[in-house]
């Protein structure tokens, strides 16, 4: 992303971020730099819920306090991307200054072109245009990761969550793709029931399409996020004894699975499902 | 739990008759008139929601206003081995609900009432459940929040508060609105926090409408507002930001005081300290 029009696009972002109102000479990137302040840092990182585990990949690294944080602060793995030599220079040194430079790397790279499929968190700062260059690769990242971003947000794709500390910082969990038909049988007494979904989605929400013995039914409380998928139908077999199932689960490829719980209280009881996918 | 329960017993055309000439209703009906109430006991799916969204458990008391034959009292403690107390109007209908405890074998953990839910003492409820049409639900309002213990839950079925959000709402062929009675913390407070910097003071005021709320405090030259600001019950959360440090508060309220931890710093290193505020001035009427 070399130069294109970007004095108008900087100018754009200086406005909307008085707290950094710095001007630059010169735009040699799609992006100014604009580093975000340390509370902002600490609340996206927060709000992603990094841990050890983790390995953050910040797009557009700046001076590397994203990265250098969530090594510090919260432990994690991580990687930083900046297209300006210098920048990248710095981050390196105050990464070995912080006595991280063994879990964290900096790259001069154009963000387009860089592998993010080791991320389990994404972290940006970018301006709107830029987010929306990006969504579909975004979506494309294992169901599950975590993208946070502050200010702008990724269009119609609503944040899952978001927190109000000084900024607003935004949270997408990358779902699962479940748009299609899938077929289960659920093994419980007295007669075993099928279970059939037709589901459509478009980012994390998801409607569905139920027929449970060949009787059409109602999916309710339905949600996905990431791999994980929730769901409730009333099972009206026994029509004395009619019961919420409350099914949760996990999606991987072309099959999910998980447990279904009939009932609450003392009288429930719990068993596995397992659904395929048998068309789109 | 009866269905739309307590106050009167009716058909089923007769309510939805009613519910249609509802407003017409509330605007002439002064606050002491008796409201007829048609009873239509909940569904078993019905009585499941109303006890899961509440979270009933062994350390609860569950009352059910409008209790018709006793189904949601006995599934309480039947299923989830709470205590629980039905207030119905019917005399059968409470005759009716004990010989059901008793069949059910929880006679010893559930009591009747013959009542009027307007007039009952449930201050002793942690759960109380009410499927009542609107009206009734708006003229209880006042007297649950004067009673109840902050953390009380409230779960509603089909007609909620009409100016009060709900916590949750869950919709399973029907919907359920729970409300957690909120503390009164609406006011100025005096807050004190051990700092690992050291020990700061701050003029803390909230404002409250239920359990939404908002506020700051007061320091030397400005002000710092509460980001996040959260009530649920008794439990109170909200940040500050102070010198570039974000400042997360968590703690209890107890009347005149509240308390708790205040955790600067993330991930592997937080530090935690102890924050305590005390009201300054009177607890305004209105929560």
């Amino acid at each position: 992303m070399a130069a294109r029009l970007f004095a108008l696009l900087a100018w754009v972002a200086v406005a909307c971020a008085p707290a950094a109102a710095q001007v630059f000479p010169q735009f040699p990137y799609d992006v100014p730099f604009v580093p975000s302040p340390q509370v902002t840092v600490d609340e996206m990182l927060r709000l992603a819920g990094v841990s050890e585990k983790d390995f953050v990949i910040d797009l557009g690294s700046g001076d590397g306090r994203m990265v250098i944080t969530a090594a510090t602060k919260f432990g994690a793995r991580g990687m930083g991307v900046d297209l300006d030599h210098d920048l990248v220079m710095q981050s390196e040194e105050s990464a070995r200054e912080a006595g991280v430079s063994d879990r964290v790397s900096f790259l001069e790279q154009d963000l387009f072109k860089t592998d993010l499929s080791r991320a389990t968190v994404i972290t940006m700062y970018l301006l709107p245009s830029v987010n929306m260059k990006l969504r579909p690769r975004l979506l494309e990242l294992k169901p599950g990761t975590r993208i946070v971003a502050h200010d702008f947000d990724l269009g119609d794709w609503q944040p899952d969550r978001k927190t109000t500390v000084r900024k607003n910082a935004f949270l997408w969990i990358v779902p699962a793709k479940i748009a299609g038909h899938w077929r289960m049988r659920v093994e419980l007494p007295p007669i075993e029931r099928l279970l059939e979904l037709e589901l459509a989605q478009r980012y994390q929400e998801v409607t569905a399409k139920a027929r449970l013995n060949g009787v059409p039914a109602q999916v309710w409380e339905l949600s996905l996020e990431g791999d994980r998928l929730r769901f409730v139908v009333v099972d009206t077999t026994d029509r004395e004894h009619e019961a919420s199932l409350y099914f949760s689960g996990r999606v991987s490829g072309d099959v999910m699975e998980g447990d279904v719980t009939r009932g609450v209280g003392a009288t429930r009881s719990t068993i596995r499902w397992r659904a395929a996918r048998t068309g789109p | 739990m009866a269905g739309i329960k307590s106050r009167w017993r009716a058909t089923l055309g007769c309510a939805l008759l009613f519910a249609a000439a509802l407003p017409a209703l509330a605007a002439e009906v002064s606050r002491e008139t008796y409201i007829p109430t048609p009873y239509i006991p909940s569904t078993t799916v019905a009585v499941d929601e109303m006890l899961r969204v509440a979270d009933a458990g062994p350390d609860d008391l569950v009352v059910d206003l409008g209790s018709g034959d006793g189904r949601i009292v006995i599934a309480a403690a039947r299923d989830y081995g709470a205590r629980g107390l039905g207030i119905e109007i019917d005399p059968a209908l409470v005759k009716e609900s004990g010989e059901n405890a008793r069949r059910a074998g929880v006679a010893d953990r559930v009591a009747f009432r013959e009542g009027d839910v307007l007039k009952a003492e449930i201050g002793a409820a942690t759960v109380v459940t009410l499927y009542l049409l609107p009206q009734l639900v708006e003229q209880l309002k006042p007297r649950l929040l004067a009673q109840l213990k902050p953390g009380t839950r409230i779960v509603a079925h089909d007609f909620g508060f009409a100016d009060w959000m709900p916590d949750r709402t869950v919709t399973i062929s029907k919907n359920y609105y729970l409300y957690v009675v909120p503390a009164r913390v609406a006011g100025k407070w005096r807050l004190e926090a051990d700092l690992p910097g050291g020990g700061r003071d701050f003029d803390f005021e909230v404002q409250q409408s239920y359990q939404r709320i908002r506020g700051g405090a007061r320091v030397q030259g400005g002000y710092l507002p509460a980001f996040e600001a959260r009530l649920d019950g008794d439990r109170i959360a909200f940040v500050l930001v102070d010198a570039n440090t974000s400042l997360h508060f968590e703690g209890r309220v107890s009347g005149p005081v509240m308390e708790g931890v205040v955790r600067s710093g993330f991930g592997r290193a937080p530090v935690t300290s102890h924050w305590r505020a005390t009201r300054v001035g009177r607890t305004p009427e209105e929560g």
